[in-house]
């Protein structure tokens, strides 16, 4: 096989047994690999009625076929389980260099299962694997933990995948880093790897990805890296300016959410921009394994030194949805996260969640007691309460079990701006309507990753789409984007790429990486086999797609007050029902057999 | 009218924000924005969003979007994120 070493990891915590579980090209050719096989491997062994944070859900870690080849942004990797926030199916995913690593070690994944009785790290060298005690890294920040493994297995090499103190404490929102403040954010697998008692995985690996045609591999990567040097964004704006350099433009177009979405229009918004950042604090860019774009921001500040981040999401999720401006409070906000393992988009839509409760009298100064009162536009709030949730101290305690359980214990559930639970990400829905379907329709919850309407509707790729059209034509784009998304996400590549990539360009590296003949239209349905996987993972997990596939009211009900959008709400109703019929789905949003059948899925259902 | 600039063009003009009167539509602003900074079109020559009160001239009318002196208009080379 080549791309992929056809093994998976299996570590069982329970028993300490560690195991190779091979599998064959027929179905690599199915699922491809990373997102797409973890799904397969999740639903083939796992009840998805399972509990979360129980010793029956897997947590499943892998790269792709291209990660850790030359392919340009090949080092992503993906963590799929169940999520402890939504009950449902989430893939986080993560850059750095820790997916190519564990390729290099010669393994395609891990596969997680049961839990250990202490704390414990597995430190894999090619094939050498030991569960070793992690009792003295118990308690640690990321850096701390990441720099004793280090010391300890003795390798400037070793890359390391692992969680903060909320992992531990079962943050629900809790993140897997790697590579500092690198985050397979979203959703809680950081508390599922806490569940496990697992603080961390550190790899070290000495092969080469088997690759069927070298030749023709290398010109392919070498045009498609070409592409994206020549795109203005992948290769203009992104490096120079960082994922930030969104704030304006969103802002400009009136959908920058702030104050927990209560309006689309922030007057602070350039003091906290890309620009801005890069005016003040910015020191050089990351990027991550093989990646010509190298989005990824160095800052340094007095206060906290040279720390990596924030990206657009935390910008703003620690900033104008706050209602605070200060970029140097959002920077040691977002470095604080980092450190205990926290999804900072979660992080930042909990606050403001707890913020408008307490604006609107239903979480009281008396209930707060000293602490800082929840206050639009308080830093102190930040950097307090991040560390209260992240220990679960306090009112902390409350705040970790995320947005919409905090505000449905106020009895207020629709102050969550939350999808399935999930926080939503920094583009309000009444501003970009296929954005907002997007959101309803997510595997993993009010997410914007894996299907960024954006792009069309806001950014004009691949071409400009009117936010407030509502036709089939921006229904259908969607459907394309959710296929898509998964699609690269089982590459093992970054979605920045799209920028300057279209399918084919996909096709091509995987043909020549895997020695396949596949045409675009195959990939693409490789894509749609997981979205659907997925789909039915969360319906019988308990999904009912006519309450769930939904927006929070406020985008529903209360026109956009302001700017550009004003007056605008969110036509779900029109486009759900469209959505679920050019999806081939069930008028109830479900997938009937024929559909599974089509897509060799019917097993599972 | 206000001009607002953002990303390398704030760079290549040095400024983020101008008050320009009399172009009547967004091409006239454009060959205005040129003449007072050269080489401004060929910056924009690899794609632009231009938004006038936050409407993309897409929508609009492009370049022939009209213009009058209330109008907020605001320049960004292409760009995307996530
Ligand atoms: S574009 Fe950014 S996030 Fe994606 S691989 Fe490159 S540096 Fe990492």
């Amino acid at each position: 096989m080549y791309g992929n070493w056809g093994r998976f990891l299996r570590v069982n915590l329970s028993t300490g047994e560690v195991k190779v579980e091979e599998y064959s090209e027929e179905l690599a050719k199915k699922w491809l690999g990373s997102r797409g096989l973890a799904v397969y491997f999740l639903l083939k062994e796992m009840d998805p009625k399972a509990d979360p944070l129980g010793p029956e859900n897997k947590l499943i870690i892998t790269p792709g076929p291209l990660s850790g080849t030359s392919a340009p942004t090949g080092g992503r990797y993906n963590v799929v389980t169940k999520s402890p926030l939504t009950g449902l199916i989430t893939m986080a995913n993560s850059g750095g260099y820790f997916g190519a690593e564990l390729k290099f070690a010669g393994w395609d994944g891990i596969i997680v299962e049961g839990k250990a009785e202490k704390p414990v790290y597995i430190y894999i060298k090619d094939d050498n694997v030991e569960i070793r005690d992690a009792g003295h890294l118990w308690g640690k920040v990321v850096s701390e933990t990441e720099e004793a493994i280090r010391k300890e297995v003795g390798s400037k090499k070793v890359r390391i995948a692992l969680i903060g103190p909320a992992g531990e404490n079962l943050v629900k929102f809790a993140s897997v880093m790697n590579d500092g403040h690198r985050a397979a954010g979203r959703a809680g697998v950081g508390a599922v790897m806490g569940s496990k008692n697992l603080k961390a995985i550190a790899v070290e690996g000495s092969k080469q990805v088997p690759i069927a045609d070298k030749q023709k591999f290398m010109l392919t990567v070498r045009e498609k890296i070409n592409k994206l040097k020549n795109d203005p964004v992948a290769g203009g704006g992104l490096p120079k300016y960082g994922t930030a350099v969104l704030v304006n433009i969103i802002n400009e177009n009136g959908l920058y959410p702030v104050r927990n979405f209560q309006t689309g229009v922030y007057k602070h918004a350039y003091e906290q921009s890309g620009e801005a950042m890069a005016k003040k604090y910015l020191i050089r860019n990351q990027p991550c394994y093989a990646c010509p774009i190298g989005c990824g921001r160095v800052n340094k500040l007095p206060t906290v030194g040279v720390t990596e981040g924030p990206e657009y999401e935390s910008v703003w999720a620690l900033g104008a949805n706050l209602g605070i401006n200060d970029l140097a409070s959002i920077i040691e906000a977002n470095h604080q996260c980092d450190e205990f393992g926290l999804d900072t988009i979660s992080t930042g839509g909990t606050l403001a969640t707890a913020m408008e409760l307490y604006e609107k009298g239903y979480l009281t100064d008396e209930e707060l007691g000293d602490a800082p009162p929840f206050r639009w536009g308080n830093t102190e709030v930040l950097h307090y309460y991040i560390e209260k949730i992240a220990y679960r101290k306090g009112i902390g305690d409350k705040l970790a079990e995320g947005g919409y359980r905090f505000a449905e214990s106020y009895g207020h559930p629709e102050l969550s701006m939350s999808v399935k639970k999930l926080e939503l990400p920094a583009y309000d829905p009444r501003g970009a309507e296929g954005h907002g379907l997007g959101y309803a329709t997510n595997n993993r919850g009010g997410c914007h990753i894996k299907n960024y309407m954006i792009s069309p509707e806001i950014l004009g790729y691949p071409y400009k789409m009117d936010p407030h059209d509502i036709s089939d034509e921006k229904v259908k784009m969607l459907i394309i984007f959710q296929d898509l998304s998964a699609l690269i996400d089982a590459s093992g590549l970054c979605l920045f790429t799209t920028f300057g990539l279209g399918a084919d360009d996909y096709r091509d590296m995987l043909n020549a990486a895997l020695g396949w003949d596949f045409s675009t239209e195959d990939y693409l349905r490789i894509g749609e086999r997981i979205w659907n996987a997925e789909r039915i993972f969360n319906l019988r997990a308990g999904l009912d797609p006519l309450r769930d596939d939904t927006l929070p009211k406020r985008f529903l009900e209360e026109p956009m007050p302001e700017g550009p959008n004003k007056g605008y709400t969110v036509r779900l109703k029109e486009m759900l029902p469209r959505y679920y019929e050019l999806r081939g789905w069930t008028e109830d949003g479900r997938v009937p057999k024929e559909k599974a059948e089509e897509l060799g899925i019917a097993e599972f259902l | 009218m206000l001009v607002k600039l953002f990303a390398t063009l704030i760079e290549f003009t040095g400024k983020r924000k101008l008050e320009i009167s009399g172009p009547k539509t967004v091409g006239e602003l454009l060959e205005e924005l040129d003449r007072m900074f050269p080489g401004f079109k060929k910056e924009l020559e690899r794609g632009y969003i231009i938004l006038v009160n936050g409407k993309n001239i897409e929508h609009l009318r492009g370049l022939d979007t009209p213009l009058s002196d209330e109008d907020t208009v605001s320049i960004f080379p292409p760009a995307g994120g996530g």
